[in-house]
């Protein structure tokens, strides 16, 4: 007997520290109308001391878990979406776990890029629809800080990015009609290197060196290919929401909010207008925090909720694209 | 609806002399994407299954080709999966179990016809052969191991599987260094000259945890599959110390010879350690279709894991 389910509850968290663009153009060549104009940001948050991506994702953790009704207790498995890990091994997940003192249950990072939360979802979804779990703790959060080119040369991606986290708890629904209705996954590695981070690179023989980490060619820093990104997400966006759309029976009119990933509010505003979305159905926030890759969708999400945004019986829509690429979208009925 | 493992490959690099003992290690720069594109090649045959027909891809890995994205991506490149989705796992010695154990979840709720699960590791161009590093250093090869699974009627296939983590003892056995964590940079020049980057392992605590975790996991995962350990055909016991594995099976009675303990043969291959057993035993003939197999690991996370198969 198959059950669905749906998210009991949402947590998030940023880290104190904002800088502004103004900030910014105070270390690289850059100004606050060229990275707004661009993006859509105004400013982000950089964590310091020690934090990393499982030291918010506990907070954000936290906070769903209250908003849930759930006790750490509850939770069966977690599931943690990065790319910036807080070291190199073990996977952030079982750092979590540790904050959470919730030892024994499965714990385990996913590396999904932008498309990460979703991923996560996707697999929350089914260990969920199959009995196999009651509830599972996905986690998205990014330290990027710390590895950022903060000067002229890597201004094109650092400006970009900011630190934070967000949570959701995945618990059963035992309407099918209800909750997570649908997820789509894809990806294409043709494009791995037109947004990536080299280096520490397993297929570099050594994998780090003294000339890497102070080198000239920045490898350790994340490059990017702006136009193809732009070009990539603003075809694969409006396809995947329509995959899932078709795969349900609905039509974009159904769509009461559409939460995108916060990457580039440019390629958001393109890809609803493709879908025939009008502005008010569109969520934002990256005038705040920047692009927090898998943090950002939970982290919508959340602001959504407390926004009044989000009500009983709305048709959700959440997307994403990103570095892969990678592309996915789910659809929820709240 | 359940799911079944249909066919496996697997691919080592040549093996070397390094530090006194042979490992596989591979000498060109390659990483697990292209080792593991070469393990498919053989589960595809054994599959009757093509690349087209792949509708899901996960990677279990925790020395991806670059930093991001993940090897997922490279790996579906490599064998022109068109745009099916790749999700990357991070579970280090448990990733092929973990990575199992949501194949079996999307297939059992599918239908699913081809999911590529692959376990692919490139420790060797991470690894300290100096003086400084060798005791850590020896314990590693490299390799990938692809399975391919897909949903089948009835309850043969992937009979249980079990999953955990106990991220308290993480510091026992990890790679601090690059560090997210650590501001404002991940890691400096000083962090190299200090071997930062490189693994460090607890050996007497990896041992005593693996000791009590493995047994115990093995136990959960038969009586999920309703079988004693005495109907299991053959054993894959994946674990970066091949002694601590020798004396789970001396403690859980199994017959010596339907034990196989990977790392004692290869180092540690991490995620890829299962896959490649699992395709070695078909290949050499200890291992059949219809066979009952029980795979169990356990590592750095600490996470471990187990599943019960029939092939």
């Amino acid at each position: 007997m198959q059950r669905n389910s749906r998210i009991l509850g949402v947590g998030h968290h940023v880290p104190e520290r904002v800088v502004t663009n103004d900030d910014l153009s105070r270390c690289m060549d850059t100004s606050d109308e060229w990275i707004f104009q661009r993006t859509g940001i105004r400013e982000r948050h950089f964590s310091e001391g020690w934090t990393g991506a499982s030291d918010m994702g506990a907070i954000a953790a936290r906070q769903a878990l209250e908003r849930a009704g759930k006790a750490p207790a509850d939770i069966d498995c977690i599931v943690f979406a990065t790319l910036s890990p807080d070291v190199d091994m073990p996977a952030s997940a079982c750092l979590l776990q540790e904050h959470l003192n919730l030892s024994g249950i499965p714990a385990f990072d996913i590396k999904n890029q932008c498309s990460g939360f979703l991923y996560g979802l996707a697999v929350a979804d089914k260990f969920v629809k199959s009995g196999t779990f009651d509830h599972v703790l996905l986690v998205g959060a990014e330290v990027h800080s710390t590895g950022l080119d903060l000067s002229t040369r890597g201004r094109e991606v650092a400006v970009i990015f900011g630190d934070g986290a967000g949570a959701v708890v995945v618990g059963p629904e035992a309407d099918t009609d209800q909750g997570i209705l649908t997820t789509h996954l894809h990806a294409d590695g043709k494009y791995a290197e037109k947004l990536w981070l080299e280096s520490a690179a397993s297929r570099d023989r050594p994998r780090l060196s003294e000339e890497i980490v102070a080198g000239e060619d920045a490898r350790t820093f994340p490059k990017m290919e702006g136009r193809y990104v732009f070009k990539h997400a603003v075809t694969r966006l409006p396809e995947v929401i329509q995959e899932a759309l078709v795969a349900r029976g609905y039509t974009t009119e159904d769509i009461s909010l559409f939460i995108p990933h916060q990457a580039n509010i440019r390629i958001n505003q393109a890809a609803a207008m493709s879908l025939g979305l009008p502005e008010e159905k569109v969520f934002h926030n990256i005038d705040r925090y920047g692009n927090t890759t898998g943090g950002s969708i939970p982290l919508a999400l959340y602001e959504a909720i407390e926004a009044g945004r989000v009500h009983d019986r709305d048709l959700i829509c959440l997307a994403a694209f990103g570095a892969g690429f990678t592309w996915a979208s789910a659809l929820i009925r709240w | 609806m359940g799911s079944a493992i249909l066919g496996v490959g697997h691919h080592l690099p040549d093996v070397v002399e390094r530090l006194g003992v042979q490992r596989p290690i591979a000498i060109e720069p390659i990483g697990p994407s292209k080792l593991a594109a070469r393990a498919a090649q053989s589960a595809f045959a054994a599959a009757k299954r093509t690349p087209a027909d792949v509708d899901f891809i996960i990677f279990a890995t925790m020395t991806p080709d670059v930093t991001f994205p993940g090897s997922g991506v490279y790996f579906q490149h490599e064998l022109g999966c068109g745009t099916t989705g790749a999700l990357d796992i991070r579970a280090q010695c448990a990733g092929f179990i973990y990575s199992l154990a949501i194949a079996d979840q999307f297939a059992g709720i599918g239908p699913y016809g081809c999911i590529l699960v692959a376990g692919g590791e490139v420790h060797s161009s991470g690894l300290d052969y100096s003086d400084r590093g060798r005791s850590v250093a020896c314990l590693y090869g490299d390799g990938a191991g692809v399975a391919i699974v897909g949903s089948i009627d009835g309850s043969r296939g992937i009979r249980a599987t079990s999953m955990h983590a106990d991220g308290r003892h993480h510091r026992e056995f990890w790679c601090e260094y690059p560090a997210s964590k650590r501001h404002p940079v991940r890691i400096t020049v000083d962090d190299i000259r200090a071997g930062r980057h490189f693994p460090t392992i607890q050996v007497d605590k990896v041992r005593e945890f693996t000791l009590g975790a493995m047994p115990s996991v093995i136990h959960e995962t038969l009586e999920k599959a309703g079988l004693r350990a005495g109907e299991v055909d053959r054993w894959i016991l994946s674990c970066i110390l091949p002694e601590a594995a020798e004396e789970v099976a001396h403690r859980l009675d199994l017959a010596k010879d339907t034990v196989d303990i990977p790392s004692a043969r290869h180092g540690h291959l991490t995620a890829a350690a299962l896959p490649v057993a699992l395709s070695e035993g078909l290949e050499s003939g200890t291992l059949a279709e219809g066979a009952i197999v029980g795979l169990a690991a356990c590592g750095a996370g600490f996470a471990w894991g187990a599943a019960i198969i029939e092939l």
